[in-house]
């Protein structure tokens, strides 16, 4: 049993794409950075800078995790810039964890640089992927008491977290994030394991359909460590391409990437009705400027992609798009997989399901999106339900809608006696975390 | 009565009554002096002495409370004349990502020892908008202990797209003094020399072709130290000035100040862009280093973004030199309008709740 009062705790979200990290208690987390790491295997480097994560040499000599064979650079500064033979590597593979070493520096690299707190001095709430296995559970949980000595932890499911931020106990909830889609329902706070069913289709792999087209039309995308803008004759500029040649090309497409998703974010729109080619080859091209000043225009690829989410087949339109075939098995539509879901859950709650749709997730706050949605699972759904689909209106809640959950969560007075405390993890051991974290 | 206002940087602390338009009353260093009695003492110009000196402010956060506690007695009644059992209100800057631990001493220390009747605590990059009468910008503050590239919108900082960098002008006075040591192996030069050097010589050059035409001329000036040495300053002036646009100088691997500011505000949304690096302010003590502002300019048309950062010019009632205490003059425009709302905490908020309430009443 912990109970504290003035308790702060903080609330993590490892995600495929972001990693947030904040106080509990607060409406926004204060630390998201990129999930990926980069990476320098000691044998083809030359450098042996002692930065790992800031870019300042008061850094204590047991900050720094060179491991005798790789070095990790984490958060948004560190991999920003541009080192030679950087690899960029994430910890996660398919929501599944594969390498707990980077995680541990993902997290380190929260605490230390980002929030500037003892990890011994607060009680942690993690979220977890709906269909998270008992294996990791027990790994996550010797990793934070053991290394990190925290008070206590809490593991809770990303599906009920977002169903608090909203205020609701049963509702399906669909997060759409960085790598991959799932749908969950939820009822009275309880995930209902069976009928979860995920995609892996996410805003990651929207990304690389639009790089890929964007370069079948001859467009390329410049990284912005590859120019730099020189001054010619006063007032006018070139744009002059630098040569690094030992870049490597998981860094170049990261940095592509990163591009790629802005033009996404900032021009893509969920198109009313279902996409196809010759409806929408007259539409207007809407400009979009490049960090390198080349303007581009975007025609139909500004609907075909979000069309993705709803039509995976589409994304096989796309000259490029080569590893589908092993996606398209598992690949469908969101509304079917929100009916399929709901259908795999009791009779009687299913009115109430389709009545709280939840949308959550980065890649749900793309505009539109809800409303086609609803449209789309009203001519699906059986007639008597009534289909609602609800998303905050702020698109900077959709994206931490977890987060705030978990904010909400950990803050909450009758939630302070469900922690599971080091004294609990001393006397039994990691695999009690099942019973205290359903 | 006027409320106090604050502003504890890692070099000088800025003081005075909220009387906006006007500088800070008190400009006095940070940092103190140990006196042999066991009793923390201070003084206020400590150039000369070798002996131990006590920084409070490190980086820009609190670290050393009992020090503090004792620089905070001299600035509010020797300072700005209060009277004990007559305390004011007092308004508090602090830097981007300050722990909520080091919120909640604060706010103890200030209503237990000293006895305020109100407080309030603000982020300085807010603050320093404010001053010269925005709401929503970036502010690229380079003090002594630390660099924050923050984003404001409507007030509230995007700690989505703000950076901290552990650099500051201390780290440029060392490199000034490794530099002069170099060229100079004669002269024994120490720290607080070297920082009077600094703020005297440093400068930018113009753009990074100016800089490596600087670093093959070499017209030197001389100039004589205080104990009598003459020491030749010539190219390491601007070396000081590139090591902000250039940081592998310092030996860090990061991008110059531009190029931080423009990826950290791509983060945010794109609608947002325009406005935040269109009202883009320099603060900071190294901010008024002689060429660094057209330096800054000239780079930001050089960077990589589609939309330029544009600086703000503070308006024309302000006092001079602004950008040295932007934040102060910006938390003197913030206490007008907090204190006489109410929307402060008070001594009676903080015996009912504790020291969590400053989370609660203080964005």
């Amino acid at each position: 049993m912990y109970g504290g009062d003035e308790v702060s705790a903080i609330v993590i979200d490892l995600g495929s794409h972001t990693c947030k990290a904040g106080y509990a208690g607060e409406d926004a987390p204060k630390a998201v950075f990129p999930s990926v790491v980069g990476c320098i295997n000691q044998m083809d480097a030359d450098d042996d800078k002692e930065n790992n994560d800031s870019e300042t040499n008061n850094n204590n000599a047991d900050s720094g995790k060179p491991k005798g064979k790789r070095k990790l650079y984490v958060g948004s500064q560190a991999l920003g810039f541009r080192r030679d033979h950087m690899e960029v590597v994430s910890p996660l593979k398919d929501g599944v964890v594969l390498d707990w070493d980077i995680v541990d520096n993902i997290w380190d690299h929260a605490f230390k640089d980002c929030l500037l707190i003892d990890p011994k001095e607060h009680p942690m709430l993690l979220a977890e992927p709906s269909s998270n296995t008992q294996l990791q559970r027990e790994k996550i949980a010797e990793l934070m008491f053991e290394k990190y000595k925290v008070p206590a932890l809490f593991l809770a499911k990303n599906a009920v977290l977002t169903s608090f931020a909203s205020g609701r106990a049963t509702s399906v909830v669909i997060d759409s994030g960085g790598g991959s889609t799932t749908v969950a329902p939820v009822h009275d706070g309880y995930v209902l394991q069976k009928a979860v069913s995920s995609s892996p289709i996410g805003g990651e792999f929207l990304t690389d359909c639009l790089m890929k087209s964007l370069e079948s039309k001859g467009v390329v995308i410049k990284p912005r460590y590859s120019f730099k803008r020189k001054e010619i004759q006063p007032g006018v500029f070139q744009t002059v391409d630098v040569d690094l040649p030992h870049t490597t090309e998981s860094y170049k497409l990261y940095s592509q990437r990163v591009i790629a998703s802005d033009i996404k974010e900032s021009v893509c729109r969920a198109p009313d009705t279902p996409y196809d080619e010759s409806s929408y080859s007259n539409i207007p091209m809407t400009p979009y400027e490049l960090p390198d000043g080349q303007t581009i225009e975007i025609g139909a690829d500004r609907f075909k992609i979000p069309d993705i989410l709803f039509n995976p087949s589409l994304a096989q339109t796309i000259p490029g798009v080569d590893n589908f075939a092993e996606i398209s098995s598992s690949a469908r539509g969101l509304p079917q997989m929100v009916i399929e879901s709901i259908n795999r859950c009791d009779v009687d709650i299913r009115k109430e399901l389709f009545g709280s749709i939840l949308l959550a997730g980065g890649t749900a706050s793309m505009q539109q999106l809800k409303e086609r949605l609803e449209k789309d699972l009203l001519e699906e759904s059986p007639q008597a339900a009534r289909v609602k689909v609800l998303a905050s209106g702020n698109a900077t809640e959709r994206r931490f809608s977890v987060w705030i959950g978990g904010s909400i969560l950990a803050s909450l007075g009758s939630f302070q006696q469900m922690w599971f405390s080091k004294s609990e993890y001393e006397e039994h051991g990691a695999s009690y975390i099942q019973r205290k974290c359903p | 009565m006027e409320a106090a206002v604050v502003d504890a940087g890692s070099k000088i602390l800025k003081a005075g009554l909220a009387i906006p338009d006007q500088a800070p009353s008190l400009i006095i260093p940070t940092q103190m002096k140990r006196m042999l009695e066991d009793q923390d003492g201070f003084s206020a110009d400590n150039s000369m002495s070798e002996d131990v000196t006590v920084d409070p402010v490190v980086r820009g956060c609190v670290k050393d409370w009992d020090a503090m506690e004792d620089l905070l007695h001299h600035v509010l009644y020797t300072g700005l004349e209060w009277e004990v059992g007559n305390e004011g209100q007092i308004l508090f800057t602090e830097p981007l990502c300050t722990p909520k631990a080091v919120r909640e001493q604060l706010v103890q220390l200030l209503f237990e020892t000293f006895n305020v009747s109100g407080f309030y605590a603000s982020e300085q990059a807010v603050l320093s908008l404010y001053a010269v009468g925005r709401i929503s910008g970036c502010t690229v503050d380079i003090g002594h202990g630390k660099i924050d590239i923050a984003a404001v919108l409507e007030g509230a900082v995007q700690h989505i797209a703000s950076r901290r960098f552990e650099v500051g002008g201390s780290d440029l006075t060392k490199l000034l003094a490794q530099e002069l040591g170099k060229s100079n192996p004669m002269v024994n030069l120490g720290i607080s020399d070297a920082e009077k050097l600094k703020e005297q010589f440093a400068c930018c050059a113009e753009d990074e072709v100016a800089y490596d035409k600087m670093l093959r001329t070499s017209e030197t000036e001389e100039h004589t130290l205080p104990d009598g040495q003459v020491i030749r300053i010539g190219r390491e002036k601007y070396t000081v000035g590139e090591a902000l646009f250039q940081p592998s100088i310092l030996g860090l691997e990061a991008h110059g100040i531009v190029e931080q500011l423009v990826r950290s505000v791509a983060t945010v949304s794109s609608e947002n862009q325009k406005q935040l690096l269109e009202n883009t302010v320099l603060c900071g003590g190294t901010t008024s280093m002689t060429g660094f502002e057209s330096r800054f300019q000239k780079e930001a048309s050089l960077c990589s973004s589609a939309i330029r950062p544009c600086l703000v010019k503070p308006p024309e009632y302000m006092p001079e030199n602004l950008e040295l205490y932007s934040a102060w003059v910006g938390g003197a425009i913030l206490a007008k309008v907090v204190f006489p709302q109410n929307q402060h905490v008070t001594k009676a908020d903080y015996d009912e709740t504790g020291p969590s309430i400053v989370h609660r009443k203080c964005f």
